[in-house]
């Protein structure tokens, strides 16, 4: 019997057919001590929504480095922000970033925000094995455009580790430091002056900042920020006409104003 | 027995006059290696003529509609299974063309008894400087030429299609205006389709560019641009609406 033809546009699917599907490796027990610990957040502002993380990875007590970049580009008009283990979440941000372009390309329109949001879910899903095993556990937080209202909306959307999806109204966060800035963001969204949806850009990049510096003091594993020796954030915007990255440059611009 | 090799000749050549009978009247596409990127033109009646294949590749065709889709799918196909299997860099239009689409066209044209393409197209990718870009001329029986810079035509008669290349190149040398380019690309299009000479007898300038604005009429003008630098992976954008100013 011939293999099933891929359906059209799914790159799961041309994935399989061609035996190329990753994400289904089984774990050993003697697996090795895995590199991980995070904090990434995303939160809505004026413009849009804010998506940062630290750039620490380490392993065990090990920092094995500083230069990470856990929020990711996925289209135009998607951003994810990798908490868990680094093998399986760039993994899966590449499987989704291939697959989101096949179908754009491939079906001439993007993919909705829906199907884009149980995209990852399914990965998740089928990452289920390694989670339950306590060495693959991935917890991103996700960011696209709902294109469906005028004017496009950003939306965000943080997932538990078995593929459950949620919408955040506000703000979400992941990572051994994400209940640290909880905290704060949850303090500054119900009293700040001002609120984190009402910030501009500049408010909401250093706000951003100093929640990193925040949950560096109290997770060992997040790597913050140092003006002082130009370590800075990844921070990435989504706004209905699509993604910025706002560089270490503008941000040691933004933090001094 | 001894008969057979003939026939088969025989039926080639029918096969090659039935496919060129089929394409006559097709709408000519056309792709510019300029400084800034990589432009594609067609003008199509309802369906769409070029396209985005991968982060640095495009395709315009003409022919049957379905056979333009069945070219554009395999090449989406190979190029991102190759991007996903290797990396987005290891995906080049020569490997494309010369391993991938270029046998599956001559096969398909061998093969006597099944349906073949009826398809003239163009395919382009954008390198990182001008002397990098690579614009591939594949025709229905699966023989193709690389070209690495000016302008490339694909039509559907040959003739032409020389004419056409020979003019626009000699034409657009060292300039980079983009939309005096399209503007040179529609003269050359509604020339072709109209079977006007490029040599003596060419029209003039007043009678191409009223030639072409009233032959696209009810029809749509299509343009892509491969763009050379920027910080995106995907270079491909759809310059159609910018056009209203022509």
């Amino acid at each position: 019997m011939s293999d099933p033809s891929p359906l059209a546009g799914d790159f799961f699917s041309l994935l399989a057919r061609h035996h190329a599907s990753p994400l289904r490796v089984a774990a050993s027990p003697d697996a090795p001590v895995q590199t991980q610990a995070t904090t990434v957040f995303a939160f809505h502002f004026a413009d849009g929504v804010l998506m940062g993380g630290d750039r620490r990875a380490t392993a065990g007590n090990v920092i094995v480095t500083d230069c990470v970049d856990k929020v990711l580009e996925l289209d135009a008009m998607s951003l994810l922000a990798i908490a868990g283990v680094p093998a399986t979440a760039f993994e899966m941000a590449r499987v989704l970033q291939t697959s989101f372009e096949y179908y754009r390309r491939s079906q001439l329109q993007s993919l909705s925000l829906p199907a884009k949001v149980r995209a990852l879910a399914r990965l998740l899903r089928e990452n289920l094995p390694m989670t339950m095993q306590g060495i693959g556990v991935v917890m991103p937080v996700f960011a696209g455009v709902d294109q469906t209202v005028s004017p496009p909306a950003p939306q965000i959307y943080f997932y538990d580790p078995l593929g459950a999806q949620f919408h955040a109204v506000g703000y979400a966060a992941s990572g051994s430091g994400a209940g640290t800035i909880r905290s704060v963001l949850s303090f500054q969204d119900r009293y700040g002056q001002p609120r984190p949806a009402q910030m501009n850009l500049r408010q909401a990049v250093q706000f951003a900042l100093r929640l990193l510096m925040i949950a560096s003091e109290f997770d060992s594993a997040t790597g913050g920020v140092n003006p002082d020796a130009h370590t800075f954030a990844t921070i990435k915007v989504l706004r209905g006409s699509g993604v910025e990255t706002v560089s270490a440059e503008k941000q040691a611009e933004l933090l001094k104003s | 027995m001894t008969e057979e090799p003939y026939r088969w000749l025989e039926a080639i050549g029918n096969r090659r006059e039935y496919v060129r009978e089929q394409l006559k009247g097709g709408s000519p596409v056309f792709a510019a290696s300029l400084p800034d990127g990589i432009l594609l033109l067609g003008v199509g009646t309802g369906h769409s003529k070029v396209f985005e294949l991968f982060d640095r590749h495009a395709i315009a065709g003409l022919g049957h509609p379905a056979d333009i889709e069945k070219i554009r799918q395999a090449a989406i196909d190979a190029a991102h299974l190759e991007a996903f299997n290797r990396a987005p860099e290891d995906v080049s239009l020569r490997r494309l063309v010369g391993f991938g689409l270029s046998p599956q066209l001559k096969t398909n044209f061998e093969q006597i008894f099944s349906a073949p393409f009826l398809v003239e197209c163009l395919l382009a990718e954008v390198g990182a400087e001008p002397n990098q870009d690579l614009i591939a001329r594949l025709h229905f029986d699966g023989a193709f030429q690389l070209h690495t810079k000016g302008v490339v035509v694909a039509a559907s008669q040959s003739e032409a299609e020389s004419a056409a290349q020979t003019w626009l190149n000699q034409t657009l040398a060292g300039k980079a205006d983009r939309n005096g380019i399209v503007e040179a690309l529609l003269e050359a299009w509604w020339c072709v389709t109209e079977n006007k000479p490029f040599g003596d007898g060419l029209p003039s300038d007043a009678e191409r560019r009223d030639g072409w604005r009233k032959a696209v009429n009810g029809r749509s003008i299509e343009v892509g641009w491969l763009v050379r630098k920027s910080t995106r992976r995907a270079r491909y954008e759809e310059l159609t609406p910018a056009l209203s100013s022509l």
